[in-house]
């Protein structure tokens, strides 16, 4: 079977910038993949030639063994769902219409919202905690609500992959926690294949299945928590002195000398 | 997850009642104020019934039935048809100021019916749309065109309509001085009038608009999407570009279908979706619906309001695009008081990233302009076409020559230093490269009040008339500072207002056009710019305006360096916001006025001058303020010279001849940005 999303020498420029170059990944069903790296290593943009938001330069994205340009947009965000870094201002549409917004792939233009939408809807609703902000305007949330809004609307798009470019940003420990938590058990439940740009190394760690590093456009790291959670590749990744203590399996913490 | 359960739970927001209240009060009251008339001679049920009958032995009946019951029809139809256009656009752009007219569209088809008209008539026999919507699609192209780089920020988007607008509105003018014998009646069309004397017009124009509006509501569903950013929408599988393409060529063709019947109704597209809004229309659909109905209420209550005056000033026609422009200003005025909220207000993200050109040597550049301009003034000077042939004057006579073309030659170049200065200031200020004094309405402050004496018919003189154009760019300032104070200064708001006054000067000026006749043609001389009436005593008096105000301008350049990083960075460093705005607002209406009364309101050259510097490398305030004063001077010292000899022994306005050469390097600049 092939891998759910296969890169293939992946190279993206920005103008004359070379913003990656030679990427080659495979991500698998039911896995949750973190992408590390400074600011400005290409994770981001990786995201998006994946979320198909920018056109690639050199190689192919392969989905399930199809080149991904082949699917009909609505096709795509049937299968594929992204979370952008910052999320615009919604302009009066309350937390349930947004969510709502969700159910378009499967609709499209005419098709009217059945009862199994709005049940997903609900579902999404009860799955970020958002139930007491469902009927309040979106921008008038605080900013860890409002992720949460877009979140839960990527949830009732129910697709089978899930591009998240830092959606734990804005939140606080426990509902960074719990959205990391939920992320984690909806890949489990329901084989979605999860990509998510995090900064936290050590949230990663614990809530992630495998981590890849990207530095100034290429791959430096790329396996396991327990393989990548050691301080010459951490060092090799934020050119920083680091080292990292395991509290327990599976716990991690990194820190700066 | 738990937690935060504790809170109140709003209930599901409800549309509040005053939404259809009101839309439904408004029609009525116009539908009544327009039946009123009509009663005296018939019975309400008999008026009613001319929608559909007659009888044949009443006059008033038939009247009713021929030219009442189609004109309300006609501005139901229309009124809805902008209503809906201009909600969609708005929701197509995620800008709650756009609309037709905002975007240039109406006046890109009237410009397309004009070229029609003039150079293929056949055209028009054929199907007045083509042409309009040719016209129509020409100026929204442009519009995005000049908007590509900065990502379609809301009030770049206005701004870019407005000049659009002025450019399109400047050749119409050209056009009219040229062959006016041939475009006079297009310009009482232009203006917008729905009087009918049958019911064809109305069931030609029915099922058209039917059919635009069917295919519009089709795209709800994908619009809805817009309203999550481009990003987003892509990401749940709408073709964003497709999806926009198309919603705005649907708008074009709407709006241009209406234009080729009835000619430019102005702002009834921008303030039915606004008053929809204001009332609290929340979603899409409920904001589509009551802006399809406010639309049809406002044009029905313009209309009646048109009729009534026309009836009560006897002579004159007051065509319906006039009134709908006195109603749409004060709407848009409300509007920004509405946008208060943070995430209502149109903000814009200043990204001018890309067009910054290399930095260039100030002295190097600031010598080039120079011996420019003295080139130009030799010239100017000099070298004049005479009866038989071109006559070169010698320096030693310039003296005899100083009193025919000194003054005008040094009042051009005066006013375009003060627009030049002017317009970097503002641009500063507002951080946005499409702000100018031309589009702060200032200008049309001046122009109002010239308006309002060229339709009262006082005859104040030359000098009172310039100290009635200071009064009125007084006033303007006055107005907008109150305005601005309520939004500390910032510069969006100032821009906004400006529009608002715009749309005053604008539907001031349609009016006069009605009413044709010499007063017509003095003002429009003023308006575009006629630098041969200005007297000696005058350039001197701007000269000793324009050095002081300058000299003071460079006192201002540490701030103006600041405020461009946003009012919480500047204030941060310690600037004092709002007064440094009120100080510099100060500074740029008082250039703005100066230059106003001799150069009219509808020059390019405060947007260009500014834009230029920064093309030829001057970055930084200070070095961007001289090089733009001198582009400036250099640009209408070059207009004042060809309107002069361009059609000699007859002379063009300089500041029509600066606005199209201008208009045409502003497109042709940002549009060659664009592709970089």
């Amino acid at each position: 079977m092939p891998a759910f999303f296969d890169v293939r020498n992946l190279g993206v420029r920005i103008g004359a910038t070379a913003i990656l170059q030679e990427i080659n990944l495979a991500f698998d069903e039911g896995q949750v993949t973190a992408l590390l790296g400074h600011n400005g290593s290409g994770k981001s943009t990786l995201l998006k030639t994946l979320a198909r938001q920018l056109p690639a330069n050199a190689g192919e994205v392969m989905l399930e063994g199809k080149t991904a340009k082949s699917l009909g947009a609505r096709a795509f965000a049937r299968i594929v769902g992204y979370l952008p870094q910052h999320p615009p201002g919604t302009d009066g549409l309350t937390v349930r219409e947004l969510i709502a917004l969700g159910r378009y792939p499967w609709r499209g233009p005419l098709g009217r919202l059945s009862e199994e939408d709005h049940t997903l809807v609900d579902q999404a609703i009860a799955d970020t905690d958002l139930k007491p902000f469902e009927h309040r305007s979106v921008d008038t949330l605080s900013g860890g609500e409002r992720q949460r809004a877009w979140i839960a609307m990527l949830l009732a798009q129910q697709t089978r992959c899930l591009l998240l470019d830092e959606p734990i940003s804005a939140l606080d420990v426990k509902h960074q926690v719990e959205t990391l938590r939920l992320v984690q058990r909806l890949a489990k439940q329901r084989a979605l294949t999860v990509i998510v740009v995090l900064h936290d190394v050590d949230l990663a760690a614990r809530f992630c299945d495998r981590l890849v590093a990207l530095k100034a456009g290429a791959v430096v790291a790329d396996g396991t928590p327990a393989d990548v959670m050691n301080s010459q590749i951490l060092e090799t990744i934020y050119s920083v002195q680091m080292g990292v203590m395991e509290r327990a399996p599976g716990q991690w913490v990194s820190y700066v000398h | 997850m738990s937690g935060e359960a504790t809170l109140t739970t709003p209930g599901r927001p409800k549309m509040p009642t005053r939404l259809p209240a009101t839309v439904v009060l408004l029609c009525l009251l116009a539908f009544l104020a327009s039946a009123l008339p009509w009663l005296q001679q018939l019975s309400p049920l008999q008026l009613v019934s001319a929608f559909w009958t007659y009888d044949g032995d009443q006059y008033a009946s038939v009247l009713a039935h021929f030219s009442w019951a189609p004109r309300i029809s006609m501005a139901l139809l229309i009124g809805c048809a902008l209503g809906l256009s201009g909600a969609v656009t708005q929701q197509v752009l995620g800008n709650p100021l756009a609309s037709p007219t905002t975007l240039g569209v109406e006046s890109g088809g009237q410009f397309g019916i004009t070229m029609a008209t003039l150079f293929a008539p056949g055209l028009l026999a054929l199907s007045p749309d083509i042409a309009a919507v040719a016209g129509g699609l020409l100026a929204i192209g442009l519009v995005i065109l000049l908007t590509w780089r900065l990502g379609f920020s809301p009030v770049s988007v206005i701004l870019a309509g407005l000049v659009v607008t002025f450019f399109l509105g400047a050749i119409n003018m050209a056009l009219l001085l040229l062959k006016g014998e041939w475009l006079g009646n297009l310009f009482i069309w232009g203006a917008g009038s729905l009087a009918q004397n049958n019911w064809s017009p109305f069931f030609d124009l029915l099922p058209k608009v039917l059919i635009i509006a069917t295919l519009m509501l089709t795209l709800i569903r994908p619009l809805q999407l817009l309203q999550l950013g481009q990003t987003s929408a892509n990401a749940l599988g709408a073709k964003v570009s497709l999806l926009r393409a198309t919603a705005l060529f649907l708008v074009v063709a709407m709006t241009s279908v209406v234009v080729s019947r009835v000619g430019v109704v102005a702002f009834v597209g921008l303030a039915a979706p606004v008053l929809a809004r204001l009332l609290g229309a929340r979603t899409l659909t409920e904001r589509l619906f009551w802006s399809t109905l406010a639309g049809a209420g406002i044009l029905l209550a313009a209309d009646t309001l048109a009729y009534w005056t026309t009836s009560l000033s006897g002579d004159s026609l007051v065509p319906t695009g006039t009134t709908t422009a006195l109603i749409g200003g004060p709407i848009i005025l409300l509007a920004l008081q509405g946008f208060r909220n943070a995430h209502h207000m149109p903000d814009h993200d200043a990204s001018p990233t890309g067009l910054l050109p290399p930095r260039r040597n100030p002295f190097q550049v600031a010598g080039l302009l120079t011996a420019l301009l003295v080139i130009t003034i030799v010239l100017s000077m000099s070298w004049s076409p005479g009866l038989e042939s071109w006559n070169w004057t010698p320096f030693a006579q310039w003296t005899d020559a100083w009193v025919w073309r000194g003054p005008r030659l040094m009042a051009a170049i005066l006013a375009g230093m003060a627009l030049g200065m002017a317009g970097t200031l503002i641009q500063r200020m507002t951080g946005n490269p499409m702000g100018s004094p031309e589009l702060l309405g200032i200008s049309g402050g001046a122009a109002l009040v010239m308006v309002t004496l060229a339709l009262t018919g006082l005859d104040l003189g030359r000098a009172g008339q310039l100290a009635a154009a200071t009064l009125g760019a007084c006033g303007a300032l006055g107005l907008l500072l109150l305005l601005a104070r309520k939004h500390r200064f910032s510069g969006n708001q100032l821009l906004l207002g400006g529009l608002a006054l715009y749309v005053f000067m604008d539907a001031g000026l349609r009016l006069v056009m009605a009413t044709g006749g010499t007063v017509a043609s003095q003002l429009l001389n003023w308006m575009y710019g006629s630098t041969w009436l200005i007297s000696e005593m005058e350039a001197f008096g701007l000269l000793a305006l324009v050095v002081g105000l300058g000299g003071l301008t460079l006192l201002t350049l540490r701030p103006l360096t600041l405020l461009p990083l946003g009012e919480t960075s500047a204030s941060a460093l310690g600037l004092q916001v709002p007064r440094a705005r009120l100080l510099l607002l100060l500074l740029a209406a008082a250039l703005t006025a100066a230059a106003t009364v001799v150069i009219g309101p509808l020059s390019f050259v405060g947007l260009i001058a500014p834009h230029l510097a920064r093309v030829l490398g001057q970055q930084t305030v200070g070095k961007q303020l001289i090089a733009a004063a001198l582009a400036g001077g250099l640009l209408l010292a070059i207009a004042d010279y060809l309107a002069r000899i361009l059609v000699y022994p007859n002379q063009l306005p300089a500041g029509l001849l600066a606005a199209l050469v201008g208009g045409l390097y502003f497109l042709w600049g940002l549009g060659r940005h664009g592709k970089n």
